[in-house]
């Protein structure tokens, strides 16, 4: 596993597109060395990889719907709740200056 | 006169005979809500609630929901109404639809008083993280004491007497736990029995919408109304839905339940076992065949963990589209991503955030393995030592919690003991399996009440409530609320 460390904690969160100030990344990897601690427990069981993932609670099947046009939004409700619109698309600093 | 301390069946019997009208009901709610001490509320919808209080005219005998005031946790969509998940980022979004379960109350003529807080976008169980600040437990004039989360509100209301039942969400036990300190009936069903469109997603694979009632009864009228198939959202079941109430007075005769020595092992607090034992003694008295059996207690140590693991590592993902772009207060920037690291620094607490960190980290291409896939087995192995459980019982029993009183500050410091890893958190194994489960009150502990809770099988819902409805016959824990206890 990666080792972690205050600098990856704060690339991750800055992967993740937020920031945090020190003492809270402090905080995070006291944390995580908790998490480690009480998944170290998960490791001690003897037969841990003689099962595969568990995805979902019980076997199931994913239900497509019926591929029929169902409800939709109009286009002053997918904007409602934008704070930049121009010419009824939501609008963003320039990409190509 | 106040009528809000009263049942669903009994506000039922008396908007029947017209001793009481919806209008009245909704603004002793509105007026009790507005007054509340327990910061239980984002928006209390007074003007909308009146005029369809207001419009109910014609009680409708054969619905037992008709013009009753009810609340809903802020993470289940309300169209035209504010909806926070009580977190900065999302604190002036306003839903453009109904959540299925608020189209269903809505078609029985159930009136929406609020929405209630909860713990940032439902992660947490404390009630002490949302954007508004902490909900406190109406049980507790101090203060100190939590109510728990993560549907921290939605409990305090109908522990308050504010509304006799609310909606909630539990990943975790965000119904279960709470509803046992604050002394109610939560419960949350079989995964895939109540539709979760428009619920926000915390970790899909463990979410489930459920409710707080004051009787089991109640919960039972409740779950009639909100189970059904709903080709809105993927998981949900189809040919699954039952009459709830039909055998619900069939008692526990022949019942099987069993309780894990392990998790008895892992609680000190005498009031409690007292309560438990005494609980047992009840159903072994009207033919239930209870046995203390033993369940791996590395299974048990697993499921924190597990759930941290897994519930981090889908949150991470699914709240990604929480960006300040399509939705919520945009922070400043001279490029998109610039915009987006601007709006998620300001709109997301800590906690959140460190638990995105947790839940990226565990899904690192190098970690997966040590990390999510190794969770994800926990699980599976969990699930199938509970489902051998389950060939022999009808019914797992236990205690919900480790002590009625669980201080806001200075919790359990040990994170590695037997207390905060079994006691505190094994109610998750019903959100592992997708299991309903319902969590009753079986005692108090001066002035506190406490709550056991029931879990069964996939799909026997019906039969987790008629359990419940015989413990809580024997009990005469039923109704409880701050206006009956603490008066």
């Amino acid at each position: 596993m990666k080792e972690v460390t205050l600098e990856l904690l704060k690339q991750c969160a800055n992967n993740l597109l937020f920031d945090m100030d020190q003492e809270q990344y402090q905080t995070l990897l006291e944390e995580f060395a908790t998490l480690f601690k009480q998944m170290e427990l998960i490791g001690k069981i003897e037969d841990i990889d003689s099962v595969t993932p568990l995805t979902f609670p019980y076997p199931c099947q994913s239900y497509l719907r019926e591929d029929i046009e169902g409800e939709t939004l109009t286009l002053e409700e997918t904007l409602k709740n934008a704070k930049e619109v121009e010419d009824n698309q939501i609008k963003l600093p320039k990409v190509v200056l | 006169m106040s009528y809000l301390d009263k049942t669903i069946v009994e506000l039922h019997e008396l908007l029947l005979k017209k001793e009481v009208t919806p209008l009245l009901l909704a603004k002793e709610a509105i007026e009790k809500a507005k007054k509340d001490p327990n910061n239980a509320f984002e928006t209390i919808v007074e003007k909308e609630a009146l005029e369809f209080a207001s419009s109910l005219k014609e009680c409708e005998e054969d619905n037992l929901l008709w013009g009753i005031p009810f609340v809903c946790k802020d993470n289940i969509s309300t169209k035209d109404i504010l909806t926070t998940a009580s977190s900065e980022i999302l604190k002036d979004y306003v839903p453009v639809f109904d959540a299925e379960v608020i189209r269903k109350l809505k078609d029985k003529k159930c009136v929406l008083i609020g929405k209630t807080t909860l713990d940032e976008l439902a992660m947490g169980g404390t009630g002490t993280t949302g954007h508004k600040g902490v909900t406190y437990n109406p049980y507790d004039p101090s203060k100190t004491c939590m109510i728990g989360g993560s549907s921290c509100g939605s409990c305090a209301s109908v522990a308050a007497s504010i509304v006799p039942f609310s909606l909630g969400s539990d990943t975790g036990d965000s119904i279960r736990k709470p509803a046992s300190y604050g002394g109610l009936v939560g419960y949350k069903p079989t995964w895939g029995k109540i539709s979760r469109y428009g619920l926000f997603p915390f970790a899909p694979s463990l979410d489930h919408v459920g409710f707080f009632t004051r009787s089991i009864e109640d919960g039972a009228i409740l779950l009639n109304a909100l189970q059904g198939y709903d080709p809105k959202d993927g998981s949900s079941l189809k040919d699954h839905d039952e009459d709830n109430l039909k055998n619900l007075k069939n008692g526990v005769n022949g019942i099987k339940i069993c309780v894990f020595k392990e998790i008895i092992d892992s609680i000190n607090d005498k009031v409690i076992l007292d309560a438990f034992n005494k609980s047992i003694d009840n159903l072994r008295s009207k033919g239930a065949n209870v046995n203390i059996i033993s369940f791996p207690k590395e299974l048990l140590n697993a499921i924190y963990p597990t759930y941290m693991v897994i519930s981090c590592a889908e949150a991470t993902s699914n709240n990604a589209n929480l960006d300040g772009i399509k939705f919520g207060p945009r922070g400043e920037g001279n490029t998109y991503q610039e915009v987006m690291m601007n709006s998620r620094t300001k709109g997301f607490s800590e906690l959140i955030k460190r638990r995105f960190v947790i839940g990226s980290y565990s899904l690192f291409k190098e970690n997966q393995e040590e990390l999510f896939l190794r969770a994800q087995k926990a699980r599976h192995l969990i699930v199938n030592k509970v489902n051998e459980v389950f060939e022999k019982y009808d019914i797992i029993y236990s205690p919900c919690v480790s002590k009625a009183r669980n201080p806001i500050k200075g919790g359990i410091d040990d994170k590695l003991s037997s207390t905060y890893l079994i006691a505190e958190n094994h109610l998750a194994i019903g959100n592992f399996g997708g299991y309903p489960s319902l969590s009753l009150p079986i005692g108090m502990d001066d002035g506190f009440p406490f709550d056991a809770n029931l879990t069964g099988r996939v799909f026997e819902d019906s039969l987790v409530f008629q359990v419940g409805y015989a413990l809580e016959e024997t009990l005469g824990y039923k109704n409880l609320s701050i206006e009956k206890v603490v008066k």
